[in-house]
């Protein structure tokens, strides 16, 4: 199925990329192999130089991945009209095994990005510029997931044939057991609301405590806590905000939220969850770095930007995804 | 002490087939609130020796320690910080963008520090005030006269407060009549705290009663006569 | 003022000065974005065209029943027997078979020519809800002969203005009359724009069909995983028919269309990237002027990434404004003049209905996609070149 609009977009967003990364990494490699912060020759000169081309080529990478991942799961969404038996993404998606490997890959390479922009962000604010070398190291260790990302991409479109059967969201994440592929079971909705809430609860009240008190622990908790939140919102929002969304009690699916009908609600409750975790998730990731020389203030600066922004992204969260929710209790159900 | 140098060398193209010692153990010291000029033949070394003032490059080898910061082994990012907290330039041909605004030019310096435009506004016309070209405000910089644009790019060199003021040959292309308003417009200056260093061979510059010291340079090293 | 934070109002300033700097080389910056704005025009009215065709491709199958059989004879379609349906009394799982007449009528007054399409709506699945389509009257009932529904440009065509009565030529070139019982709404003008809907006994007879026998008989199946086997059964059953899957012919539509965008897709790739060798050209092509204005910005203070930021900013400016331009042409262009500068690559779509006004839906989707083709390269670019010219050393401009 390359000869597609949304195949050959997909791989021309996905080739661009990879020259990006390829681009930065040959960087990486010259810096690593060549830098030497005490000479002062033309190399060394020509070396700081293209550090910032490589921090550009990663940032526009990032802002390109970002793209692509919503461009993968809406040409899913175009993709099912061709398959038999998908009704969205979710069908389509599963149509082979390189899907959702390929989504998962995408939405780990938005993390790992944003993350190397954070340490290089860290690393420029001091002089010594401490982190240079792993810095890059790290950049060199992306290299083969964008690999991964184009290859398992490629794949999925490749073997992505019209003939192939496949499920709709109704069966794989519907609570009616008749047919048996239930990624969801064992969680009852309250549970599931309960789990929810008190996170953000829980999540809202260490975040608070770190921003008046610094307590190494309680840090770790609240990183490995948004770990934990990912997931719990990611189920909660297919198994129990979707279907309020749809206003179809079995109506469950991650993606058909991001359609129109639905007023593009997923994007919004995506695009608040995921930046919630990354800032969340980095809030303990970077504090190995604080016994640099003189990055200390930076990283503690950092931690609390950290922490404020995914509060905040916390809180949008919390309202958007309850929004429909509350509109359906109070409206008195079906309505 | 605003500026210490100490055996400082600068080394254009080194390793190269065109390398030049444009500077070679230059050791001086200048203190707040001095007017120096720098005298010296063509190809001398001056405009080299202001730029490590003014923390353009580092020196090769030697140190050069500016307004508290030791140059050397600075990574360029960090000198350009440096560099635009404590240094104003004023250049020979005044370097202004021609097809931008008398304000906007004289503004350009305040953008990456993320200060506001009503701020930058105001900071602008107070200066602007203070050497009379108010009336050329929304002028674009290369359509005014040779003394207006000296005005432009000294409260350009000003609209950072910046306490070293470093000029290039600045009357070079001024009749004598605004050389000697230059002159005293770099005297007032001082007298509200700056340290000015000014790169010239104009007998204006060098007579003037606000020079303080005169410092000769001869193939790069500082002379003594 | 006090509560933007230091960093945004940097880059404000930025773009503040990425606007005037774009503006102080208008020439340059309007070429690059009218050749810019043109490409996006070409890949969005291109989307725009197979998405309106795909979504009327779609309105036509949503009305398709899940089965088609036809009666084959000499490879030729001919009337297909009633009795037929009796023969598939045997098969599990159909919900409803509906004998249908399907044809198209030649008026030669008028050169024009109508659909013709009669069944027993109340037989459908779904019929009930098939009177929403009228914009008033209703369909003809099975016992209501010699009574018609039109389609919008029927009425006008065949010039009823208030008249009820019309008549139509059979085969002989005797005259049949009808009474006009509803209107299709202006809603579904995609569909029933020359649309006839009559009794099945009167189509045969404007048709002179054999009595019980129709073009033929739509199959409805309960169960869509079924269709399939079942559609295998019935070509078992009646070996003298053709038996048409709506997948299938959903299929064909797909095909026609994929194949097609995909490969206008490949021309319009070429296209672009011509333009992305021009917009590295023109981005790395550094004039004296530029070099010099960047010397004088790094001795004053601005880092090596504001200037990539003024950059960025300049790129994006460019061509968010070529996205906009492109995207609004385009959609005029498929929506006011049907796509005319497309048409040719795109002939034959008119195997799926005659003539209907195009009515291109955007969605986020087509406009991330035309985003992609577009913008992404643009940037990607870019960013090489104005990281070169980001480098140009503080002293060059103090020599
Ligand atoms: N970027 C450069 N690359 C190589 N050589 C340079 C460079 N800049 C200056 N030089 C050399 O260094 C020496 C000193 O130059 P500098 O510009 O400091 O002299 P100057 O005293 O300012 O002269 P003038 O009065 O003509 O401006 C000269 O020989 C010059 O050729
Ligand atoms: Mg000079």
């Amino acid at each position: 199925m390359f000869l597609n609009s949304w195949s050959l977009g997909l791989t021309l967003a996905g080739l661009i990329i990879l020259v990006l990364g390829v681009f930065a990494c040959r960087t990486a490699i010259r810096v690593l192999r060549h830098w030497n912060p005490s000479s002062d020759t033309n190399l060394q000169i020509t070396l700081e130089n293209e550090i910032w081309l490589a921090s550009t080529l990663v940032a526009y990478g990032l802002g390109f991945q970002i793209l692509t991942l919503v461009l993968f799961v809406l040409a899913a969404d175009t993709f099912c009209q061709v398959i038999v038996g998908a009704m969205c993404a979710t069908g389509a998606l599963l149509a082979n095994n390189f899907g959702m490997p390929a989504l998962l890959v995408k939405i780990a390479g938005v993390f790992l990005y944003g993350f190397w922009i954070v340490l290089h962000k860290l690393d420029i604010s001091s002089e010594t510029y401490p982190l240079v070398k792993i810095k890059y190291i790290y950049l060199l260790l992306i290299l083969p997931l964008l690999f991964a990302d184009i290859t398992l991409q490629t794949l999925y479109i490749a073997f992505l044939s019209p003939d192939i059967i496949t499920s709709c969201c109704a069966v794989v994440f519907g609570s009616s057991a008749e047919t048996g592929r239930n990624l969801i079971v064992g969680f009852s909705q309250t549970g599931l609301l309960f789990l929810y809430y008190g996170s953000i609860i829980v999540l809202a009240a260490v975040g608070i405590i770190l921003l008046k008190r610094w307590l190494l622990p309680l840090a770790v908790v609240f990183s490995a806590g948004w770990l934990w939140f990912l997931g719990v919102a990611t189920v909660a929002i297919i198994s129990v905000f979707s279907s309020y969304i749809y206003a179809m009690p079995y109506h469950n699916c991650p993606f058909c939220i991001l359609k129109p009908e639905y007023h593009y609600i997923g994007f919004a409750l995506y695009f608040t969850l995921i930046p919630a975790a990354f800032f969340g998730l980095s809030t303990a990731l970077v504090e190995p770095f604080k016994n640099r020389v003189d990055l200390a203030g930076q990283v503690t600066k950092y931690q609390r930007t950290a922490i404020k922004i995914s509060l905040i992204f916390l809180l949008l969260l919390a309202a958007i995804s309850s929004y429909h929710y509350l509109l359906y209790k109070i409206s008195g159900g079906e309505s | 002490m605003l500026i210490e140098l100490k055996d400082t060398t600068k080394i254009y193209n080194q390793g190269k087939p065109n390398e030049v010692t444009a500077l070679s153990d230059v050791s001086l010291r200048i203190e707040e609130q001095t007017m120096i000029c720098l005298q010296g033949a063509s190809g001398s070394g001056k405009s080299t020796l202001l730029a490590i003032m003014g923390c353009v490059f580092p020196p090769t080898s030697g140190s050069a320690a500016i307004a508290g910061k030791q140059l050397s082994r600075m990574p360029d990012r960090f000198l350009t910080i440096h560099r635009r907290e404590t240094i104003g330039f004023i250049f020979q041909q005044f370097n202004l963008l021609p097809r931008l605004s008398v304000l906007d030019n004289i503004t350009l310096p305040l953008l990456p520090l993320g200060i506001s435009p009503p701020e930058r506004k105001a900071r602008a016309r107070k200066l602007m005030e203070h050497l009379s070209i108010s009336h050329r405000e929304s002028f674009p910089a290369g359509q005014i006269s040779g003394g207006e644009m000296q005005r432009v790019a000294i409260a350009r060199a000003l609209i950072n407060n910046q306490p070293i003021i470093l000029a290039d040959e600045p009357t070079a292309h001024l009749d004598s009549r605004l050389s000697m308003e230059f002159m005293q417009i770099m005297a007032d200056l001082k007298k509200e705290g700056k340290t000015i260093i000014i790169a010239s061979h104009d007998t204006l510059v060098s007579e003037h009663p606000a020079i303080d010291k005169i410092i000769n340079i001869k193939d790069g090293r500082i002379h003594v006569p | 003022m006090a509560m933007i934070p230091k960093g945004l109002e940097k880059q404000l300033n930025t773009l503040d000065f990425a606007l005037s700097s774009l503006w102080r080389r208008k020439l340059k910056n309007l070429g690059i974005m009218m050749v810019f704005s043109l490409v996006i025009f070409l890949l969005g009215s291109f989307q725009m065209l197979t998405g309106a065709l795909t979504s009327s491709a779609d309105a036509v199958l949503e009305n398709t029943p899940e089965i088609t059989i036809q009666k084959m004879s000499a490879g030729r379609q001919e009337a297909i027997p009633q009795t037929y349906i009796k023969k598939l009394n045997s098969i599990y799982g159909i919900r409803a078979i509906i004998p249908r007449v399907w044809g198209y009528y030649f008026d030669e007054s008028t050169l024009a020519n109508f659909t013709v399409l009669a069944l027993d709506h109340n037989a459908m699945p779904n019929g009930s809800k098939l009177n929403l389509t009228l914009s008033d009257g209703h369909f003809p009932k099975k016992t209501e002969t010699g009574t018609a529904v039109l389609g919008g440009s029927v009425q006008d065509i065949l010039e009823l203005g208030d008249r009820r009565v019309f008549s139509l030529f059979r085969p002989d070139l005797s005259l049949k009359s009808f009474q006009v019982v509803g209107i299709f709404s202006k809603q579904t003008d995609l569909l029933t724009n020359d649309l006839i809907v009559m009794n099945v006994d009167d189509a045969r007879d404007l048709f002179a069909i054999p009595t019980s026998h129709v073009t033929d008989l739509c199959v409805y199946v309960a169960n869509p995983t079924e269709i399939e086997t079942i559609a295998k059964k019935i070509a078992g059953l009646l070996p003298d028919t053709r038996v048409l899957t709506k997948s299938q012919i959903q299929k064909t539509y797909q095909v026609v269309f994929s194949w097609r965008s995909g490969f206008a897709s490949i021309c319009l790739l070429t296209a672009l990237v011509a333009f992305a060798i021009l917009a590295w050209d023109k981005a790395s092509g550094l004039s004296p002027e530029e070099k010099r204005e960047i010397g004088i910005l790094k001795i004053l203070g601005w880092e090596t990434g504001d200037i990539l930021a003024v950059r960025f900013w300049e790129s994006t400016l460019v061509s968010a404004l070529a996205f906009i331009i492109g995207c609004t042409a385009a959609y005029i262009h498929v929506a006011f003049f049907d796509a005319s500068l497309l048409k040719p690559v795109m002939v034959g779509w008119s195997v799926i209905h005659p003539p209907f006004k195009l009515l291109p839906t955007v969605t986020l989707a087509d406009l991330l996609l035309i985003f992609t083709f577009s913008v992404l390269p643009y940037l990607g670019a870019t960013v090489i070149p104005a990281w070169r010219c980001s480098t140009v050393p503080p002293d060059s401009a103090i020599r």
